[in-house]
């Protein structure tokens, strides 16, 4: 008797998952739209991620991209070097990128460091990063990148395929996000996004909490940061760049809203679609891209999501 | 060596040009700017407009640090008029969002409309002996007019009753308010005289090597990194972390290469932020 329940308790997930598995049956026949749809999914997931760490734990980690990357290049780089399976030195990735990040956690709770702080802290891992790509250029190639392509990814290569491995992602990294919600740790999360101190003194180690979230957004981030080197055929900086990733999943969590279930979803949606809107302006693109976004903040400040629920449930609000 | 040490206080000084600018900007209106290295390029694309036009270059220059000051002036009383509405984390956020909005659209704009533009401004006399090192003209001037910025602005925050009203705001703004100071005023100065300030440091890009108008983000994050560093609300502080960085790299630079000098760089600035995450200068100002 419990799983209708459940079912209902989720319904957003549920109907943005059936959504989602019928996209391809929109875009038909052309590659084209496909990719942007699985690419689409990446974002999706990255966001979620990215909630764990800014909206729920107030961490402003400003390498979402460079811990994506980070995770790449170690799963080409061993997969090129030593030959090994990619369903080897994937995982390898995303575990190198979760200890980075609950690196960056520890060290940041540990010395006490505001929300900028942070952002600053991680920003600078983010350059360094991009030049330790560039600088490495015997395992790197620099600036042009690492051709991915047969190197055992096979299913990767198929569109429809990927569409759904990266969906099987996005599910996985929503439920890693449900269950760390509903156990304990959803319940410290909420306390200490309120006021860490008063967190802190009812008995909730912070520290522990923070570091967590990290590692397991880091994962996330690192996993889907992986598998889309392999998809996207080809890794470099510029695929991971600052404003590649960091910017648009920033944009899309607080376009979404911060703390919600299904506000990264949203804003990963609409920022593909505000995507799509400003290619046509050609060189204007930029311009564009600046316009919307200041008057798409200024008209849903606390995001979308939270702006429809209140709509729909006055009384809730 | 010593020269090293010299050309590393040079370009720190304008390091700490443009970050005093977010500096003011975050500790009198709760935003972190997003758009000040934009700034910075704006100043120096209207200086350059100004030259084309025949103008003095003395004047070119003043009128395009001006425009960047009317820049800021009418972002202030526009466009972050909906971050101010709100306090704390709510208009940080806000702030952000904007600023990065108005980066684009002034990148967009810029590199649309000028694509291959780029300012560079010379100097009569190439370079002159100074303690037996000879020094760049330009890089003399670039930091003589950096030091008297920031003569100016330390005379202006300690000695005049307008320079007190924006210390105690950046203290404490509701007691201020009580006070019967209006910040809202008080600000839209500051956000004024702060683009200014990051023209200066455009137009003194162009002095010494050359400005294009695609250097707006690089400007941005160098800024941010140096008022971070030296925490983000102190003005001494900022002028230290530049003067700090600077240093630092132009003997990474000098001694080994481009990219890792640059890595060397963020790894000061990450070490720094936390050995003394309040900033550098922290307790002692």
């Amino acid at each position: 008797m419990r799983l209708p329940g459940t079912l209902l308790r989720y319904g957003d997930l549920v109907l943005a998952g059936i959504a989602l598995s019928l996209v391809p049956l929109l875009t038909g026949d052309s590659p084209y739209y496909l990719r942007i749809a699985t690419l689409m999914l990446v974002y999706m997931a990255w966001t979620v991620a990215f909630n764990l760490l800014f909206g729920h734990t107030k961490q402003l980690f400003l390498c979402t991209g460079a811990l994506a990357g980070t995770a790449a290049y170690v799963a080409v780089v061993l997969a090129r070097e030593l030959g090994l399976s990619p369903w080897i030195t994937i995982p390898a990735g995303a575990a190198a990128a979760s200890a980075l990040g609950a690196l960056f956690s520890y060290v940041s709770v540990r010395r006490g460091l505001g929300v900028i702080f942070i952002g600053i802290v991680t920003l600078a891992f983010s350059l360094i990063f991009h030049n330790l790509v560039l600088g490495l250029r015997q395992f790197t190639n620099g600036e042009t990148g690492l051709v991915t392509r047969g190197l055992g990814l096979p299913l990767l290569e198929q569109p429809l395929a990927a569409y759904y491995v990266f969906l099987a992602l996005l599910a996985l990294s929503v439920l890693a996000y449900c269950v760390l919600m509903g156990l304990r740790t959803g319940m410290a999360f909420r306390a200490l996004s309120d006021d860490e101190l008063t967190a802190e003194l009812a008995g909730i180690d912070v520290t522990r909490y923070k570091v967590l979230a990290a590692a397991v957004a880091s994962a996330i981030l690192g996993l889907l940061g992986a598998f889309y080197g392999f998809y996207n055929g080809i890794v470099s900086p510029s695929v991971f760049s600052f404003v590649g990733v960091d910017i648009p999943v920033l944009i899309a969590l607080l376009l979404g809203g911060m703390r919600t279930r299904s506000g990264p979803l949203v804003g990963a949606a609409a920022f593909t679609l505000i995507e799509e809107v400003v290619r046509p302006f050609g060189q204007l693109n930029v311009l564009v891209y600046g316009i919307l976004l200041i008057v798409l903040f200024v008209a849903f400040r606390q995001g979308v999501v939270p702006m429809l629920a209140r709509r729909l449930r006055p009384s809730a609000a | 060596m010593l020269a090293i040490l010299f050309d590393g206080i040079v370009q720190g000084l304008q390091l700490s040009l443009l970050a005093v600018g977010i500096t003011l900007i975050f500790g009198l209106g709760g935003v972190l700017n997003l758009a000040h290295g934009q700034f910075a390029v704006f100043g120096g694309v209207a200086t350059a407009l100004l030259l084309g036009t025949g103008v003095h270059p003395f004047l070119a220059c003043v009128g395009g640090i001006a425009s960047a000051g009317v820049l800021g002036l009418l972002v202030d009383r526009t466009l972050l008029v909906p971050a101010y509405r709100y306090h704390g984390e709510e208009r940080l956020l806000l702030g952000l969002i904007l600023t990065l909005g108005l980066s684009f659209i002034i990148d967009g704009y810029l590199n649309y409309q000028l694509p291959h533009f780029a300012l560079s401004l010379q100097l009569a006399v190439h370079s002159v002996d100074i303690a037996g090192v000879p020094m760049r003209t330009a890089s003399l001037a670039a930091s003589g007019i950096a030091i008297l910025v920031f003569g100016a602005l330390f005379a202006f925050l300690r000695w005049t009753l307008l320079g007190k009203t924006v210390r105690s705001i950046i203290e404490n703004e509701v007691g201020a308010e009580l006070c019967g100071i209006d910040p809202a005023r008080i600000r839209t100065l500051i956000v004024a005289l702060s683009a200014m300030m990051a023209g200066v440091a455009g137009v003194v890009q162009g002095l010494f090597s050359s400005l294009g108008t695609e250097m707006g983000p690089e400007f941005t994050i160098l800024g941010l990194l140096v008022a971070v560093v030296g925490g983000v609300k102190s003005i001494n502080g900022t002028l230290a972390a530049g003067i700090l960085l600077g240093i630092v790299n132009a003997f990474a630079s000098h001694y080994i290469g481009a990219y890792v000098a640059f890595i060397i760089l963020l790894s000061a600035a990450m070490g720094t932020i936390l050995v003394r995450p309040r900033g550098i200068l922290a307790g002692w100002t």
